[in-house]
Formats: C-alpha cells, sequence, structure tokens
C-alpha cells in the first residue's frame, strides 16, 4: 500500500510546484494547480451535480438495457446455436463501430421520440451506451453459459435433467462471475461512451457537454473540474460493482 | 443443403440479411413519411450509389476519394499511436513482471487509468499539447496502453507453478525462463489485448479529429454533418468506420495467427509440433537425458563404492 501512496503524493507535489507543468511545456492556464480545480468543483457543486445527474442517469439504463440485452442474446444463442453463432458474430462486431460514428446517427433515429429536447436526446445517448455494453455482455455470458464443468454436465445427464431445468440450476448460475467479468469492462465503458455520445447530443447538459463548452469558451479550470467529476462518478460506480461482487461471491462461496 | 446451413458463415450472412432487410423496411418507411430522409435514414443502394458516383463533393474529389484519402490520414495516426501503446504497455507489464515493487506502484494506477475518461479529456490535451498531431496520437496510445498492459500482466501471470519449478530443475538462467515460459504463453493474452485496444485506437483518431479541422475522417464527418457537404459523405463515414474498426480488430487476429504459427489450425493437424507439444517433448527428452546422466552417476557412485 505504502508504494502507490508515495508515488500518487509524488505525483500531487510535482503538479503543485508547477514542475509537471514544465515537463509537458504547459502553464497553469491549461492544466490549473489542483487548489483551483477544487475550488471551482466547490463554487459550482449544484451546477456539477446536476450534470452529472444527467450523465450517470444515461450510463447506468444503457448498460442495463444493454446487459439485459446482451444477456438474452447470449440465451437465445444457446438455445439455437445454429443460427446463434453468426447472431454472436454480428453482435461483437458493434464493439468495433466507433462511438463517435454510431452517436450522430442515433440522434437522427430518435428525433421523434419525444418532443423534449432533454428525452430525446437522452434516449439516443442510452441507445448508444447499450449497443455497446450489449456486445461484450453477450460474449461473455455466452462463455458463462456453455463452459460449464463437464462432469457437472454429465451428472445433469445421468440424472434425466430436462434441458430446461440444465439451463436453471446449471448454465445460469454457472454465468454469474462471467457477467462480472462483463460488468467491470462495462461500467467504465459506458461513463466513457455516454460522456463521448454527449459531444455529439443536443441536449446541454452532462458532463462531457460541460467539459467541451468550458472547453469552447477557454474555462479550461471549470473544464478540469467535471474532468475530476468523471473520475470521481467512474471509480464509485466502479467501487459499488466490486461490493455488489464481492457479497454475491460470497454467497455463493461453497459451505463448509 | 443441410451442410450449408450449419456453417458459420451462412449464419452470419443470414443476420447480415436480416439486418439490411430491416434496415430497407424502416428507409422506406422514413422515406414515406419523412421530409429529408437522406437525413434520417437512407436506402442501403443510395449510400452504396453515393460511393461510386462520380460528382465531386468538393473542389477537388468525389465522395469515394475524399472518404478514402482521410481515412488514409486518420489511419496512419491511429495506427502511430497505437503501435507506441503497444510497445509502452508491453514493457510495463514485463516491468511489473519483473519487479514486485513495479508492480505495486503501477497497478492501482492502471486501474484508476481505466476511469479517467481519456476520450473525454481529448480537447484539453489538445490544448495542453498544442499539436492536433501530438495529442492525436498521444490519445491512441493511452486508450491502447491500458489493455496491452493489463492482458499481457495476465498472461505472465497464468503461467502455472510446474513450469517454474521445471525451469528452476533445469537450473535455466532468467533469461531463458523468460524468453522459453513466460513471452511465449503471455502471447495469447498480448494479442488478446491489442484486438480490444485497436477499435479503440481508431474511434480515438476519428474523435480527435473532429476538434480541428485538418482533414482525417472526424473532421470530414463533422463538415458533412453540418451540411457542408453532401450527407451522403456522412453515412459514407459511419459504414468505413464501422468497417474500418472490424477490420482492425481482425487485423490483430491475422497477426497472432502469423506470429504464432503454432496456433494456425491448418497446420495443427499436418504438424503436431504445436509449441506446447514441442516443449513438452523436449521436456521429456531433457528428462530422459537428465535422467540417463543421474543414473550414470549413481552408477558410477556404486562401482567406485565396491
Amino acid at each position: 500500500m505504502l508504494y502507490p501512496v508515495l508515488f500518487g503524493i509524488l505525483l500531487i507535489v510535482l503538479w503543485q510546484t508547477k514542475i509537471l507543468h514544465a515537463i509537458l511545456h504547459t502553464d497553469t492556464f491549461t492544466l490549473p494547480l489542483l487548489g483551483r480545480i477544487n475550488g471551482v468543483i466547490a463554487d459550482n457543486f449544484s451546477t456539477i451535480m446536476a450534470n452529472t445527474g444527467v450523465t450517470v442517469q444515461v450510463a447506468l439504463l444503457g448498460l442495463l438495457i444493454g446487459s439485459i440485452a446482451g444477456y438474452l442474446i447470449a440465451v437465445l444463442v444457446v438455445i439455437f446455436p445454429t443460427l446463434g453463432k453468426g447472431a454472436l458474430a454480428v453482435t461483437s462486431v458493434f464493439t468495433a463501430i466507433p462511438i463517435v460514428a454510431l452517436a450522430p446517427v442515433m440522434n437522427n433515429w430518435t428525433k421523434d421520440t419525444s418532443n423534449v429536447v432533454s428525452v430525446r436526446s437522452a434516449v439516443s445517448k442510452i441507445i448508444v451506451v447499450a449497443l455497446v455494453c450489449m456486445a461484450n455482455m453477450s460474449i461473455n455470458a455466452y462463455r458463462g453459459l456453455t463452459e460449464v464443468k463437464p462432469f457437472s454436465e454429465d451428472l445433469m445427464k445421468a440424472l434425466a435433467a430436462s434441458r430446461w431445468k440444465m439451463f436453471i440450476k446449471l448454465r445460469i448460475p454457472n454465468s454469474v462471475p462471467y457477467i462480472f467479468t462483463a460488468l467491470k469492462v462495462g461500467v467504465p465503458s459506458s461513463i466513457i461512451t455516454t460522456i463521448v455520445s454527449e459531444y455529439f447530443a443536443e441536449y446541454l447538459m452532462g458532463i462531457g457537454r460541460q467539459i467541451k463548452e468550458n472547453i469552447l469558451m477557454a474555462q479550461y479550470a471549470a473544464a478540469w473540474a467535471y474532468i475530476v467529476t468523471a473520475c470521481v462518478v467512474g471509480i464509485s460506480l466502479y467501487a459499488v460493482l466490486m461490493i455488489i461482487h464481492a457479497i454475491v461471491m460470497k454467497k455463493r462461496a461453497p459451505r463448509s | 443443403m443441410k451442410k450449408i446451413v450449419q456453417k458459420k458463415w451462412f449464419s452470419i450472412l443470414f443476420w447480415v440479411v436480416v439486418l439490411a432487410v430491416i434496415w430497407e423496411i424502416a428507409a422506406s418507411f422514413v422515406a414515406a413519411t419523412k421530409r429529408g430522409p437522406e437525413n434520417i435514414l437512407p436506402h442501403l443502394y443510395q449510400i452504396i450509389g453515393a460511393a461510386f458516383s462520380t460528382q465531386k463533393v468538393n473542389q477537388t474529389m468525389t465522395a469515394s476519394q475524399l472518404v478514402l484519402s482521410s481515412t488514409a490520414t486518420t489511419v496512419f495516426r491511429a495506427a502511430l499511436g497505437f503501435a507506441i501503446g503497444v510497445v509502452t504497455g508491453f514493457i510495463l507489464a514485463f516491468l511489473m513482471k519483473l519487479s514486485g515493487a513495479v508492480e505495486k506502484i503501477a497497478f492501482p494506477y492502471l486501474m484508476l487509468i481505466q476511469m479517467i475518461p481519456i476520450l473525454g479529456m481529448a480537447p484539453i490535451i489538445l490544448s495542453i499539447t498544442g499539436s492536433i498531431n501530438v495529442s492525436r496520437i498521444m490519445i491512441a496510445a493511452i486508450l491502447t496502453f491500458y489493455p496491452v498492459a493489463t492482458n499481457t500482466l495476465e498472461g505472465f501471470k497464468s503461467v502455472e507453478k510446474e513450469k517454474y519449478e521445471l525451469m528452476a530443475s533445469y537450473a535455466a538462467k532468467k533469461r531463458s525462463l523468460y524468453t522459453k515460459v513466460l513471452i511465449p504463453q503471455c502471447m495469447p493474452y498480448f494479442f488478446t489485448g491489442m484486438k480490444i485496444s485497436a477499435p479503440m485506437a481508431i474511434t480515438a483518431a476519428i474523435l480527435v479529429d473532429t476538434l480541428q479541422g485538418d482533414g482525417g475522417l472526424g473532421c470530414v464527418l463533422s463538415q458533412s454533418l453540418r451540411h457542408a457537404m453532401s450527407i451522403y459523405v456522412f453515412w459514407l463515414i459511419v459504414f468505413f468506420s464501422a468497417f474500418l474498426g472490424i477490420i482492425s480488430w481482425k487485423l490483430m487476429g491475422w497477426l497472432e495467427i502469423l506470429c504464432t504459427p503454432q496456433k494456425r489450425p491448418s497446420l495443427r493437424k499436418k504438424r503436431p509440433g504445436s509449441s506446447e507439444e514441442t516443449l513438452k517433448r523436449k521436456e521429456i527428452k531433457v528428462c530422459t537425458r537428465e535422467k540417463s546422466r543421474f543414473g550414470k552417476r549413481f552408477h558410477r557412485a556404486e562401482v567406485s563404492g565396491q
């Protein structure tokens, strides 16, 4: 624990003493001192919170919808393997599509969903996030549903378990750790995807939008404040995921 | 017939056709109900037509020429950043494996880097570096670096205890431990990292393009969105960037096959010398040699004892 803390302190010292600025050939205007960033966060706390709320809502809803859809795809692929293999390959292609290309398309497609800009914009962002999370979840869930221990599969067969029973009792419990693997990638990527799609969105709220707007107005300290907020949000969501993971895994641990 | 249905490419084709049909139905619907359907959902044939049309979209180039030339600039920058990211990622993973202190220092920060919205920071990195090219390469490198480093480290850690014990029993030098066991074993993990990060590097390069106008896919994309040129250029870029992402991902797969010939499925049957097997066979050979030597010595000892 000692080494990382020391490294962090070193970094902060370099930052505050402006040595970091000298290394990066920049000034305190584009890379403000930490105290100044904190000051901006404290001054605009309510605005920042409102923007964070918009972003977190979109990211979590997108993550939820995408993960459920991805899991359902994986289940369908296991039930209908012949056509399913191709579906999985096609879904995995979605991960390779740049968000930058997806976001404007979705903006166009969701123009009619609502007359309110905030709702319309949120729908388009949620779809983008969901698409990105879906592919990741479906691949991991498919592995979880199929990579069962051979002897458990044999046991189920020997007990003449129906396919349905096998699904409920063996495949779905087996896929739980894989769901967490997918979520570990999904949580950070959902936030990043939300931020990037906010660059293209109509609605002017959200962390990503604020970063862009503040930079356009050359308010670098405010932009940094939003970046710090984004990091904090990402880390806290990840921490929450880890806690849930620990609780679930503890319950699943073999009883002695 | 049944054989064809069971092939993987058939089901891929099936789903691609299904998606295309859905797209076309939606496009006809949009065309019937909306004004300016080409902004929302043009027909696929219109997009393909735009790709082959000879009409010039700006002073000098047709739509596909423009897209291809800006792709070249974008891909070149993305590739440079990607290469830097891969090399630094591998070196960091290697150093972390080599020394526990480096791992202790770097690992928590490696997790933290993942949380920082680097793509969101693109405008700030641009203002720090001052040059759009440098910032593009830097962002692509940072995005590439993380998956490569973590995956490679995972690969180093996946080496079984028995292999270490075996190498120790040969009194193998640290150097040969790395070249013979650790690096070959981490290769699949290393390539997994590269497969994850290649499309990300391209996304990063396109995104940074949108920030400033000096060519590149993203720049043309935002121009066409603002109706500075035909909207079909936008659709072409959407499809083409998706295609680029997929190709970059596939390319890493091919590179993996090229670099690790023992994984080539066609050769697996002809040449039983897959790395695992050759390693095992060598192990057996060495073991027998060692045994016989020991045997002799033992024998000699017995003899001298008499």
